[in-house]
This record gives structure tokens, C-alpha cells and sequence, in this order.
């Protein structure tokens, strides 16, 4: 997960207390969210056996509509060079059969018109079903769901749920609430629904709660983060070399600081990248589990950000934990290293590409900070899910997968063209080059909603800016022979509840050691701390779901 | 309070003991009375030129410290995101002047309905709210009736004892109120604070007046009507205020409460807004680029803050007027 | 406000105020405090109007403030939402001892209450003394527009007011570029956490004490200016007016904000700290409600939470009451009076 949501959430910071809440949720406790409480165990504290995922996943059947320029390597993210001139049209008909469904998403984004809106009205009858929107805050959806999971009539017949606001014991939500989609799609069943069919087994992997397929994904990227710098700047000056290791970014960094310059931004999620810091638990050759906090890896990482932060090559504002900023600051040449996430890079090219036509900005090639060769941990391979509310009327659960299956229309479709830019001429319009380019009105009534119900496997189509769409994903390839599953990868695990709170203690200290506030011995005083009060318990626990597997 | 500054208690006295109006017309107005300089009071001495001149530094300092930053946050509201990158942050120097910000937040029709019932949630709500708050402070302001300290401690507890957000939704959801209007208003209709500050005021009015005006056979009703309240506009209004300005900017409430986007109130649509161009966790190079050249980051958000302020800044004269000095006599015992 | 005797005394209400016991509300204007001798029914009858006006508010908070208030039952559960509170199984106080027995609780209890102090001191006379500043503001037209100037701030969200004060006094703030180019360097006032209390008073200083006058403002109001008149004549000067006059105008309304201040003694800028946490550290910056917020509410643990706010609540009713008790010493009303 990168830190874009942290930053842009701190700096929206509502005027009351409760939406805060949530988006520290997101943000600040991102590690700890996603790795303390969003993971779910089928059945509980008690039954962390994980059940049969086998025998709930769907069978993977890619369709190609539209060969890619760049065809992924290693699971990297297929990118296009151009827009295909004819799109595929995969539905026929509309494949609902005129029911009416609510669907709660989140947003962050201006809340388009729900009424007499010409994208949903031209979306719901293309897909045959009338999908009536409850479109909800994303930086306070954390607090909206686990209110409306508490209230049984209150939860929609659709409801998307983001990993990051899973809340703790989702898993009597889900067996309560929410339908089994076992028997819908499992194995050849989904056959079915060939848009769906053509979602990796990974994925479905990370929708399967206690055995049963429960879930509809928005799949991921199996690299989330990089660290970026600004190519322009750096080749105007003269720098053209990567660097090979964490020295000699420490030098660069250095040499960049000067006057009302400073090289870099808070770089701590970059340091945990270029240590390979495993995301939550590492499985040692002996079949034990070390914890994050434990390993050599974090220990060098916090070294690495401390050092950075003791030369002095961290902007003052990041010091000042001044998070919001951070894309302005990195932008505007202030600081010229900055780790973001890596979807962060297309939209400062939207950003800036209008006004600075030379802006540039270019992930590191990955390396290790001892030099060897990096380790990278694979992202989730969903980080949004949908869920349907149990219905006593299988035709019901039928038609929403049909629905489903529409909206996992792939690109180069004219399914995804509508769901993604709206109609042609009223939404957007294509220039010289094939690009759709938005209208006002496309502004105002096509916002993200559809995608967060079903989305197809992520290609990176910006054409629009160029080069962009090859860097990307020659980058991407290159970085993905490094990418490594992590212990647990795919699985939903729930923790006890009690255990979620034992991370809180090394975020702080992350942003502590880092700027010299305390010291590595307190880093061994937190781990004792954490091994007496639950760390122990939470090893143990994990260690059966392992010995289970 | 019990100072010998004798005279407020004979003046009082002196009041036709109903009419707290025509004590107050009764009285030559101060305010026009001859005087040296135009708005100092006869009796009052002239200031020293020592004294002028803190009070005109402090003063112009305080004023200073909130004007700039403020210019700070219209000029970035009047930016481009190229001036905001350029400033790198909060842009203190403008360099081309813009309104698009402004014109993206208020384009469409969607900001106006949501205007529209914002006004009508303040309206209501703050009648309401303000209304009860009255009765209730005024019931309690006999310091000797039947009940009051059970009660004033009935109000004391909701200031420390919050109730869960999840219990709260259950009992809205289970009144049927969840997607209505009410939902927003009923609850939190009532702050003891404000209970308490009305009592506080109420019962510094001179027992004096009420009780001449029972002796007349005024029941508690009219004596509120016809004396507490025209003697407590300053505090009506502030509470008044207190509760519009909590209703005018509540959303908290509305994100959880109001399903049907097109009954959300204002501030819940102006943070969409100011959430715009955040990016997804992992959501990577995403389909989605709905980007089309608009303002985004800083410009919109600081126009969202200035939107935000300027309803207070037309509300607040009203409020203002009552602070006048010197509007109503008696109303503070001796 | 307690001592003067009021002459007249005509209807049940009349009697003057420093008779004690509820029993003193008897018609007779004369007198020591009798024995209790209306009956109950007697007496709701007499102040049934009374009683009635405050029937809505009574309403109101019994539905939407006690009936979710009885939620609070979770801290002595293992709360689960999808299970409900009738279902979920009761612990007893476990809730209550991964409170107490988490030292983190103890550092942010400390916290909360060093900066409690310290705004007492130098946070709350502020507003008292600025409205007084303004009331002594003769000309009417600046009176008024200092006034509508300085309660904007109020409007800002903390993520505003931090970032403005990181833009100015930051450590690549327009101060810093001034003091550097003058020769000094190496501060930064917005990352120590030496003076992180200064910071978070200023911050709270600069957003909140112009609106904090209103109350002031309307009190002052109701100051008979006959008062200042008579005063001057019995030779009173500036400063023996307001002391003698306008401080004990102020002075009931200032007690009881003090009295709910010190209530909420255990509640300090939660946005304001949690913004700048990062900044300082958890050290100085953890107070209680952040504590519950990182340790529960964010993990989704109700109970927890709901333990730690019964406890916040006991500790600031008891403060209340105490401090109360404390104002009836010193003759004040207070929140309520001593029957």
C-alpha cells in the first residue's frame, strides 16, 4: 500500500474528530491496518485453520480482446502504447434482467449528481439492472461501514469494502450477512461468467473467507511502491547513475541538500523497500516465525532513515511529520527523492505535464541496500472487495454476478470504455491521437463507482502522457523478477482484537529512531515489551495457521 | 457580586416592574448623551497616550495575526496548481488570479440543492435546538424549584458520558430516521453546555423585576416571554449561533445517517471536494484518470475553507448587534 | 449574587436566595430556614410550568443521549457488532485492567493533564482578557470590526491552522528565512518537543480565543452603565471599575466555564495532537484520547474503548462536582447550587 491516502488524507482533514479517526486509520497505521486488522481468519480467533481455499476458487481463463504492447512479465502490470481503434463489444444484451440493487462505495472525489445522471442512467441499462448508488466518503468509510455491518436492514444489496477498512471479526459480518459464492462460481462455474474467468487465481484467493468464496475483487498491482526522483532535475545538474545501494543514496542525498533545497522527503517506507522488510512475518528455514519488528532487515532500515534524517538531507516539513504535503514538496523541486505509491506517478504527470511540460519524475531501478540483489514483497492482490447481501432468491445473487461480469469487461471492450469514461461525444470525446479526453460534464457525473463493485486485472493504458506507459512498465518488468510472496500471501486471517494495538508502538518508534529522538536500545525495549504483552500469543497463533497449512 | 455599588439596586426598583422595555426607554440613552469626544461616555476620562498606544499595538497585532494568514488562504483559493507547486505550499504572493477553483466547486447543480438544505437543517434545527434550550434553562433557573439539581444533573452527565457511534446508529436506524432530515437535527439537538450557559445568564437577572412581575399575576410563561428573554438577547444569540454554526457545519452525522447522495447537506459535498485527487491505496496506474486539466490540490481546498467561513461572516452582525453595551439596564445584580 | 436580600417577596419564588434548604420556599418573607413542610405534590404543582419547559430537552437527551448511552454496557463485554450487545459474552473488568495495566495509558494521562494545566494558566484568561481589550475599545467601528476579524480563525480546520504555522515558523518556514538570514539558524520550534506546549498553546491560542469572547462579549452586555457612572462619581478610577463593576459582571459566567473546563480536563485537542504526534513524538504529544484512539478505536475495539471513555467520564464528573464544591466555598453558584 503507498502513502499517497496517508498524505492527501491528513492534509483533508475534516473539521470533526470521527471522519479523523478513519483516515489515521488509513494513513498513519497503514502497516499496521493492513497487516494487524484487515487480515481475517475464516471462523475467528479460535479457528485459524484458513478451511479448503482450493476447492472455493473459480478456474482462470484469460481472454485477450487486445494484444499489449508491453505483455506482463512476472505478473507485472501489461501496459498499451495506444488505443485500439475498434473495441470489442462482449455483451450482446444487457445481461441483468431489470431488477433494481443499492451499492454502497466509497469515494474520494466530488460526489457526482445520483439523479438525472447520464453516466449511471446509460451504465444501468447497458448492464440490464438498475445499481441505485449509496456513495459514501472514503476518508470516513471506515466509521460508515461499521455502522451500517451493525445494522442488518441497513447493509445494501452491494456493498464495497476497501482491505484497509476491514474492520476486526469481519468474519462473523461476512458469515452473518453476506452470500457465499461458492456454488456460483467455483471451479467450471464460473465459466459462466467469462469476464470474471478472467481474473487470476491470486486474487479470488484473497476473496475466499473461511473456505468459501465470498468476495468480488478490484484487483491490485504486485508492486505497490517505489521510490521516485526527479530525472529532470537530477540530469540538468548531472547526475545520471542510479545508485547501487543505500550509501551511496545516502551520498546523493547529501550532495542534493543545499540553500533552501533538501534531498529527499520522509524516506522510511523507501529504506523498508531497499532492506526488503518482510511486510508482517518472515518463515525462517526451521519452520519458525520471526516478526517484522525482529528482523535485522527492520532494524538496518531504521538505521538507514535515521542517518538520513541525522545529515540533515530531510526537508524540515517532513521532519515536522508533514505527510500532506509531501507530493507538492517533491513536485515543485523542493525535495527531489520521495517514495509514493505507484499509481502517484501518473497523476503528478497530470498534474504538472500542463503547466512544466519538461516535469519528469522516474522510480529507482530497485537495489538492495547492502548492494545484493533487492527483495521486494508481492502487494495484495486485491485491495478493494465487494460483497453481496445474502438473498433468499439465487436469481437475484445470478443477476448481480452478471452484473459482475459486465463491469470485469476487460480494456480494449466497449463494456470498459463506458464503465471507465462514460458516452462518447457527452462524456468524452477522442482526439487526433485516439485519446479520450474528458468533458466538463464527465467532471461532474463520471466518478469512480462501478469499478469499486468488480474491476478487470489492472493495465496501464496512459497514453497520454508520453512515454510514460512504456516506462512504466519496463520498470515494472525489470522490478518484478525481485518480487517474492510473503509468509500468509492471499490469505484472510483474523486476528484476536487484543493483538491489534502491539504495532502502534514501532510506528511510533519508526518516526522516533528516525528523527533521533530515541535510539536503537529502545527498539529492543519495544520488542521485549511486545513479546511479553501478546507478541508471544500472536507468534503461536500464527504458527498453527502455518502448521495447519 | 454583592458589592455596595449601590445604585443598581434602587434603580431597579424604580423599574415599572412588567415592561423591562420601557424601564430601559425610560432612561436617557447614554449613548446620546453631549460628550468630549464622539463615542466616549461623559463620566469616562480620558485616556492616557500611554495607555492608547499598547492598546493600539496589541490590538494591531492580534489583527495582523489572523488577517495574513487568512490573505494567505484566499490568495491560494484564487491560485492555479502551477502557482501552488511554484509557492510550494500555501502561496503568499499571488502571481495570476483565478476563480477556477471556486467554479469547479460551485459548477453543476449539485452545490446549490445541497445549499438549499443545509439552510433548511440550520433553520429548523437551530429553532429547535434553541428553543428547548430556553425552556429548559429557564425551568431550571429558580434556584429553588422542585427538581432542578436532578435534573441540571441529568444534563451534566451527556457532557461526559458519550455513547458509542454504533449504539447511536442502531437506536437512529431503529426510529426509522436513517436517509431523513431528522436524522440530522434530533440527535444532537440538545448541549448542556449551551442549558447551562442560558441558566447561567437567566439567573443573573435581578429577581427583582421577575417578581414584581408575578406580584402583577405573570405566570412563569409570560415572565419569560415579556422579561428573561428581551433582557437575554446577547446570550439568546450566542447560543443561537453556537447551534447554527454546529448544524451548518455537521457531516459526520450525514455521512452516516443519509444513504441518498441527493440529500446530503453542504459540508459533506464540499469534502468530496477537498478529497479529490486523492490517490487509492495499490490502486496503481488504475483505469480511471477522470483528470481533465481541473484545479486540484491546494487551490480547492482553501476554497472550500473560504466557502466555509462566509455564512458566519453574514450571520455574525446579527449576533454582533446584541453585544452593544449598555442596551438593557438591571440586567446584572448588584 | 447570593447575599443580597430582596425586599419584596411576594409569590413562592420571591424568598431570597440565600435561605438553604428547599424547604425555605415558604410564603413567609421573613425568617430562619424552616423544615421541610410542602409535600412533594405540592411543590410540582407550584413549579409545574417550570418543570413542563424543561420536558423537551428531557425528551431529547433520554432518547438520543441515555437510551445509546446504555451501549457503554460493552466495557464489560468482549463487544462484537455482528454478534450485538445481547449476545456478546460479558468479561467483567478485564476492559477495565487492559486500561490500567497499560503503561501507555499512565504517560498519556500525564500528558493530558500537564497540558490541561498549563492552558488554564495560559490558554483560558486569554479570551476573558481580549474581550475586556475590545470593551475598551471606544469607537464602535473598530470595536465591531476587530471583532468580526478575530473569531474567523475559529473556522479553520487544525490542518490549516498546523500548516500555517509550519509555513511561518517552520524549519524552512518565512521566520526561519528571516532569523537565517540574519545570522541564526538551527531552530525549529515546530519538531521540539522542549516547547511542543508553547506550540500547541499558541496554535490553540491563535484558532480559538477570538471565538472563545463571544460568551464575554454578551455578558459584558448586560452591564448597566449607570454602574460606571455611579462608580465615577464616588471618585472610582479605571482600573476600580473594572474590577469593581465589569470583572463581577463576568464573574458567574467565568466561573462555570472554568468549572466545565476543569471537567474536561482529561480532553485536549485530539486533531491538534494527532497532526503533530509525528512531529514531537508519542513522548509528549500521547494524550488520552489518542490513547484510546490508536490502542482501540482504530483496531475496532469497542470495549476497550468503551472502558476507557466510563473512565474519562467518573474522573471528569468527579472533577465537576469537586470543583463546584469548591466555587460554593467561595460563595460562587456555580454549575448548580447547593440546595
Amino acid at each position: 500500500m503507498n502513502m499517497n491516502l496517508d498524505s492527501d488524507a491528513t492534509r483533508v482533514l475534516p473539521l470533526n474528530r470521527r471522519s479523523f479517526l478513519t483516515l489515521l486509520g488509513v494513513g498513519a497505521a497503514t502497516p499496521a491496518v493492513l497487516a494487524g486488522c484487515s487480515s481475517e481468519a475464516p471462523g475467528g480467533a479460535g479457528d485459524p485453520s484458513g478451511g479448503d481455499v482450493t476447492s472455493a476458487l473459480p478456474d482462470y481463463i484469460p481472454i485477450d480482446y487486445v494484444e499489449p504492447d508491453f505483455p506482463s512479465v512476472n505478473g507485472s502490470t501489461a501496459g498499451y502504447a495506444t488505443i485500439p481503434t475498434d473495441l470489442v463489444q462482449v455483451f450482446d444484451a444487457p445481461p441483468g434482467s431489470g431488477s433494481e440493487f443499492t451499492a454502497m462505495t466509497p469515494l474520494w472525489g466530488a460526489i457526482p449528481p445520483t439523479e438525472g445522471n447520464q453516466y449511471f442512467d446509460a451504465v444501468n441499462a447497458a448492464i440490464g439492472s438498475t445499481i441505485q448508488f449509496q456513495i459514501s466518503d472514503g476518508n470516513a468509510y471506515g466509521d460508515k461501514l461499521a455502522a451500517v455491518l451493525a445494522s442488518e436492514r441497513d447493509v445494501p444489496d452491494w456493498v464495497s469494502i476497501p482491505t484497509w477498512n476491514i474492520p476486526p471479526r469481519f468474519d462473523q459480518a461476512v458469515e452473518a450477512l453476506f452470500e457465499d459464492l461458492t456454488p456460483f462460481l467455483a471451479g467450471s462455474a464460473v465459466e459462466k461468467y467469462p469476464n470474471l474467468a478472467n481474473i487470476p487465481t491470486d486474487v479470488w484467493k484473497f476473496c475466499v473467507f473461511d473456505g468459501q468464496l465470498k468476495a468480488l475483487p478490484f484487483p491490485g498491482e504486485i508492486i505497490t511502491d517505489a521510490i521516485f526522483y526527479r530525472d529532470d532535475v537530477l540530469e540538468a545538474e548531472g547526475y545520471t547513475g542510479q545508485p547501487a545501494n543505500g550509501q551511496e543514496l545516502l551520498d546523493l542525498a547529501k550532495e542534493l541538500t543545499g540553500g533552501d533545497r533538501w534531498a529527499a522527503n520522509d524516506l522510511w517506507n523507501s529504506s523498508v523497500i531497499i532492506h526488503g522488510v518482510v511486510p508482517k512475518w518472515r518463515i525462517n528455514d526451521d519452520g519458525t516465525l520471526t516478526h517484522r519488528v525482529e528482523t535485522d532487515e527492520y532494524r538496518a532500515a531504521l538505521e538507514w532513515n535515521a542517518a538520513l534524517f541525522a545529515q540533515g538531507s530531510v526537508h524540515p516539513d517532513a521532519v515536522a511529520d508533514n505527510s500532506g504535503d509531501a507530493k507538492t514538496r517533491f513536485e515543485s523541486g523542493q525535495v527531489l527523492i520521495s517514495n509514493d505509491g505507484v499509481g502517484g506517478w501518473h497523476e503528478a504527470l497530470g498534474r504538472q505535464l500542463a503547466s512544466n511540460p519538461t516535469y519528469s519524475q522516474r522510480p529507482f531501478t530497485p537495489f538492495a541496500a547492502d548492494g545484493g540483489t533487492p527483495v521486494l514483497w508481492k502487494g495484495n492482490p486485491a485491495n478493494i472487495f465487494s460483497f453481496l447481501k445474502k438473498n433468499s432468491d439465487p436469481a437475484k445473487i445470478e443477476e448481480l454476478l452478471a452484473v459482475a461480469d459486465f463491469l470485469a469487461s476487460p480494456f480494449g471492450t466497449t463494456e470498459f470504455e463506458l464503465i471507465n469514461f462514460g458516452l462518447e461525444d457527452l462524456h468524452f470525446s477522442v482526439d487526433a491521437n485516439g485519446l479520450p479526453v474528458a468533458t466538463e460534464l464527465a467532471a461532474t457525473e463520471v466518478q469512480p463507482t462501478y469499478i469499486f463493485l468488480t474491476d478487470p486485472p489492472v493495465v496501464n493504458a496512459k497514453v497520454q502522457y508520453p512515454g510514460f506507459v512504456e516506462a512504466f512498465c519496463t520498470w515494472m518488468a525489470d522490478a518484478a523478477q525481485y518480487v517474492n510472496d510473503p509468509a500468509f500471501f492471499g490469505m484472510q486471517i483474523t486476528e484476536p482484537t487484543q493483538y491489534a494495538s502491539l504495532a502502534q508502538p514501532f510506528e511510533d518508534l519508526e518516526k522516533d529512531i528516525s528523527r533521533g529522538r530515541k535510539s536503537m536500545a529502545d527498539l529492543d525495549a519495544a520488542i521485549e515489551t511486545w513479546k511479553t504483552s501478546g507478541g508471544e500469543e500472536l507468534r503461536a497463533f500464527y504458527t498453527d495457521i502455518l502448521d495447519a497449512q | 457580586m454583592s458589592t455596595a455599588l449601590g445604585p443598581d439596586g434602587a434603580a431597579t426598583a424604580t423599574h415599572p416592574p412588567v415592561d423591562a422595555a420601557a424601564a430601559g426607554s425610560a432612561r436617557p440613552d447614554p449613548r446620546r448623551r453631549p460628550r468630549r469626544s464622539k463615542h466616549r461616555p461623559v463620566w469616562e476620562e480620558r485616556p492616557t497616550a500611554l495607555g492608547t498606544g499598547a492598546k493600539v499595538i496589541v490590538l494591531a497585532l492580534i489583527v495582523l495575526a489572523v488577517v495574513y494568514p487568512l490573505y494567505t488562504v484566499i490568495i491560494t483559493s484564487l491560485s492555479t496548481t502551477a502557482a501552488v507547486t511554484q509557492a510550494g505550499g500555501l502561496v503568499t504572493v499571488p502571481t495570476e488570479v483565478t476563480t477556477a477553483a471556486y467554479r469547479q466547486i460551485l459548477a453543476g447543480g449539485i452545490v446549490t440543492r445541497a445549499t438549499l438544505v443545509s439552510i433548511g437543517i440550520t433553520a429548523v434545527g437551530t429553532l429547535l435546538s434553541t428553543t428547548v434550550s430556553i425552556l429548559c434553562a429557564y425551568g431550571l433557573s429558580r434556584p429553588t424549584s422542585f427538581g432542578h439539581r436532578p435534573i441540571l444533573f441529568v444534563l451534566l452527565i451527556t457532557m461526559f458520558f458519550g455513547a458509542g457511534m454504533i449504539p447511536t446508529y442502531l437506536l437512529v436506524s431503529n426510529l426509522g430516521l436513517i436517509d431523513t432530515y431528522w436524522s440530522l437535527i434530533l440527535p444532537g439537538a440538545v448541549s448542556a453546555f449551551n442549558v447551562l450557559l442560558l441558566r447561567n445568564f437567566f439567573m443573573g437577572i435581578d429577581p427583582g423585576i421577575t417578581d414584581a412581575a408575578r406580584i402583577d399575576g405573570a405566570g412563569e410563561w409570560r415572565v419569560l416571554g415579556q422579561i428573561v428573554l428581551p433582557m437575554s438577547k446577547a446570550v439568546t444569540a450566542v447560543v443561537a449561533l453556537f447551534y447554527g454554526v454546529g448544524y451548518w457545519n455537521a457531516f459526520f452525522n450525514a455521512m452516516l445517517y443519509i444513504n441518498d447522495n441527493a440529500k446530503w447537506p453542504l459540508q459533506l459535498v464540499l469534502r468530496s471536494y477537498v478529497l479529490q485527487g486523492v490517490t487509492l491505496p495499490g490502486s496503481g496506474v488504475g483505469q480511471v484518470d477522470v483528470a481533465t486539466g481541473a484545479v486540484t490540490g491546494l487551490p480547492v481546498k482553501m476554497a472550500v475553507m473560504v466557502l466555509a467561513i462566509i455564512p458566519v461572516l453574514v450571520v455574525y452582525p446579527f449576533v454582533q448587534r446584541h453585544f452593544t453595551k449598555g442596551v438593557i439596564f438591571g440586567a446584572i445584580k448588584g | 449574587m447570593t447575599t443580597r436580600t430582596v425586599p419584596t417577596d411576594v409569590t413562592d419564588h420571591a424568598e431570597p436566595v440565600d435561605r438553604s434548604g428547599p424547604g425555605g420556599a415558604g410564603p413567609a418573607p421573613t425568617g430562619p430556614p424552616r423544615p421541610r413542610r410542602r409535600s412533594v405534590w405540592t411543590r410540582i404543582k407550584r413549579d409545574r410550568s417550570l418543570l413542563l419547559m424543561t420536558v423537551p430537552v428531557i425528551v431529547l437527551l433520554g432518547v438520543f443521549a441515555y437510551v445509546p448511552m446504555l451501549g457503554n454496557v460493552i466495557a464489560w463485554q468482549d463487544y462484537s457488532p455482528y454478534v450485538g450487545i445481547l449476545d456478546s459474552p460479558f468479561v467483567g473488568w478485564w476492559n477495565f485492567e487492559r486500561v490500567f495495566t497499560n503503561p501507555l495509558f499512565w504517560d498519556a494521562v500525564r500528558n493530558t493533564l500537564v497540558i490541561t494545566a498549563f492552558q488554564l494558566v495560559f490558554f483560558f484568561p486569554i479570551p476573558i482578557a481580549l474581550a475586556l481589550l475590545l470593551n475598551s475599545v471606544i469607537t464602535p467601528a473598530i470595536r465591531t470590526t476587530i471583532q468580526s476579524v478575530v473569531y474567523l480563525p475559529h473556522f479553520f480546520s487544525w490542518v490549516l491552522v498546523v500548516t500555517i504555522f509550519q509555513q511561518l515558523l517552520g524549519g524552512a518556514g518565512q521566520l526561519h528565512r528571516i532569523l537565517e538570514g540574519a545570522g541564526f539558524s538551527g531552530f525549529d520550534i515546530m519538531t521540539n518537543p522542549d516547547t511542543f506546549l508553547l506550540l500547541i498553546t499558541a496554535q490553540s491560542v491563535w484558532k480559538d480565543a477570538g471565538w472563545g469572547i463571544i460568551i464575554f462579549l454578551a455578558a459584558l452586555s448586560t452591564v448597566d452603565p449607570a454602574l460606571y457612572e455611579a462608580s465615577v462619581m464616588d471618585g472610582a478610577n479605571r482600573w476600580r471599575r473594572m474590577w469593581h463593576i465589569t470583572l463581577p459582571a463576568l464573574r458567574p459566567v467565568i466561573i462555570l466555564l472554568l468549572i466545565l473546563r476543569l471537567g474536561d480536563a482529561l480532553t485536549v485537542g485530539f486533531e491538534q495532537l494527532i497532526l503533530q504526534r509525528g512531529a514531537v513524538g508519542a513522548g509528549v504529544a500521547e494524550v488520552l484520547d489518542t490513547f484510546v484512539y490508536y490502542q482501540g478505536v482504530i483496531n475496532g475495539d469497542w470495549s476497550f474503548a468503551a472502558a476507557a471513555g466510563l473512565v474519562k467520564g467518573i474522573v471528569s464528573l468527579i472533577l465537576v462536582l469537586g470543583a463546584n464544591k469548591i466555587a460554593h466555598v467561595f460563595g460562587e453558584a456555580g454549575v448548580y447550587k447547593r440546595a
